[in-house]
């Protein structure tokens, strides 16, 4: 398997091979839902009508992590594919699928080389996955390479402004302003590298591989939500009046 | 508040800034070679938002004292200024009488402009429109009045800015205002008008609902040697340099 990993992709594999099992135990009742849900604040998709009716197409997960969501899409008819970067995390997607009785191929990579063929998918997707934790400057490319014309691009990140405002020594986001705006991309806290654009370097971005921008979505979650990623009441009450999350879609022209 | 009342109050706080500083403004910003964006004059050779203008029909959505027409109008363009506040429009033309510079000029909201569909092929608004119609209702009519393939361009305050805006004073390093009440603000000071500023989501899908498709958002960061606006002075010079104070969005009507 072609294996064009970056340096900070071989990082973040080692640090979700680690972590793993950890997460998956963490977050299990929380994540491991009987339909799909997006993010920190597990918003349904049938709320947020993000990728359509998905029966018969052919779906790639960037950053898979145990297959929660590629397990939901092959049982609603999708033909699906599951990728991540980490090893111990397809482990578990093999249990989950084993467990669910679904069956479909999972590919150990990081997402900024793909070892697939162009232009093999309807839609190319993930949910705080390798958009999080690859470059931007590469998985864009790849998804426009993957995607058959007319494909949905469609990811959910933690939104430029939490960025701003998170708070480096309590890691709470809070609402003044601590970090710069200008100039987001990597941030590497020797333990794992995420990644983080500005609006308009999205969009941008987006233009610049042949996309058109069709929505950005900025889920609010309810008054009474939880969330094992944002346990803090503060978290939640930040997330009702400011956004936390993008989920962006844009598509391959036909 | 209905949108004809918004109107009156908006032309009533341009007739104020126009006798406090956007009429003897006009001379010095007619007289400029460069075009620049906004506050902290962002050039348009730096951010190519316009691209060619030369022997385009060109629409610029409040307009106000018409500087960004006349630099339009000097690289060949074939203006066509809009604004609803007659002492602008009075200004603008007594300085197209001492530049010698003429164009059209129609005293109008961007909601509701008395022209031909398909007449144009690029919308321009540099705080015009842009902040001070509802897009419910600009937009659509900028779409109405566009050729297929028109651009349209335009300069808003930053979300963030508007999110780190008190109700009255200056800009400050914090979140203030919720994400839910963007939409239209009407801002409780004394001769403050009634503006629209909207999530970047949901400029997203106005633009989109209305054909266009997006080709680019730039935001501004200030320069080095930015100072504070002389007349605009809610956004320090040192938070324009951390975080964006001003953003343009490029669309494209569809073909």
């Amino acid at each position: 398997m072609p294996d064009a990993a970056s340096e900070e992709a071989l990082r973040n594999r080692r640090y979700w091979d680690r972590t793993s099992d950890e997460y998956q135990e963490r977050h299990r009742d929380f994540i491991n839902q009987p339909e799909p849900r997006w993010g920190v604040w597990q918003i349904p998709e049938s709320e947020l009508n993000v990728l359509g009716d998905v029966a018969g197409k052919d779906v790639l997960e960037l950053g898979c992590g145990a297959a929660q969501w590629s397990i939901l899409l092959a049982k609603q008819g999708a033909r699906p594919v599951g990728l991540d970067n980490s090893e111990r995390q397809l482990e578990h997607a093999r249990r989950l699928m084993a467990e669910a009785g679904v069956d479909f191929r999972l590919v150990h990579a990081s997402a900024e080389a793909v070892p697939l063929s162009d232009e093999s998918f309807d839609v190319v997707f993930c949910d705080h996955g390798a958009f999080t934790f690859a470059d931007p400057y590469k998985l864009v490319p790849e998804s426009a390479r993957l995607l058959r014309p007319g494909g949905l691009l469609a990811f959910s990140i933690s939104s430029p402004f939490t960025v701003v405002c998170e708070n480096p020594e309590t890691e709470l986001v809070e609402a003044r302003l601590h970090r710069d705006y200008f100039g987001l991309h990597k941030f590497d806290d020797g333990d794992v590298v995420e990644y983080e654009l500005p609006y308009g370097e999205w969009i941008r971005l987006f233009c610049a591989n042949g996309f058109v921008v069709e929505a950005l979505i900025e889920p609010r979650p309810g008054p009474d939500a939880k969330s094992t990623y944002w346990e803090e009441e503060s978290e939640r009450e930040w997330a009702r009046r400011w956004p936390s999350e993008s989920i962006w879609k844009a598509r391959k022209p036909e | 508040m209905s949108h004809a009342e918004d109107t009156r109050r908006n032309v009533d706080v341009w007739t104020k800034a126009n006798a406090e500083y956007t009429d003897r403004k006009a001379r010095e910003s007619w007289a400029k070679e460069e075009i620049d964006w906004g506050m902290f004059s962002g050039p348009e050779s730096e951010i190519g938002a316009l691209g060619e203008v030369a022997d385009k029909d060109v629409v610029e959505l409040g307009c106000g004292t018409a500087y960004f027409s006349a630099w339009l109008a000097k690289r060949g363009a074939r203006v066509t200024g809009v604004d609803p506040t007659p002492a602008q429009l009075e200004t603008a033309r007594r300085m197209q009488h001492e530049f010698d510079l003429h164009f059209a000029l129609i005293e109008a909201g961007a909601e509701d402009v008395p022209l031909p569909d398909a007449s144009f092929d690029l919308a321009v608004s540099e705080y015009g429109a842009s902040i001070w119609a509802d897009p419910e209702r600009w937009i659509p009519e900028a779409a109405r009045l566009l050729r297929p393939g028109g651009g349209l361009v335009f300069l808003c305050n930053s979300t963030l800015s508007i999110l780190c805006s008190p109700d009255e004073g200056k800009v400050e390093e914090r979140l203030l205002r919720s994400h839910a009440d963007l939409g239209r603000i009407e801002w409780p000071g004394e001769d403050e008008g009634v503006n629209y500023h909207l999530t970047h989501g949901e400029m997203i899908r106005v633009l989109t609902q209305n054909g266009f498709q997006i080709e680019a958002l730039h935001e501004r960061l200030a320069p080095e040697s930015t100072t504070e606006h002389e007349y605009y002075d809610f956004i320090p010079a040192a938070w324009a340099r951390r975080w964006p104070a001003e953003e343009i969005w490029v669309a494209r009507r569809s073909v």
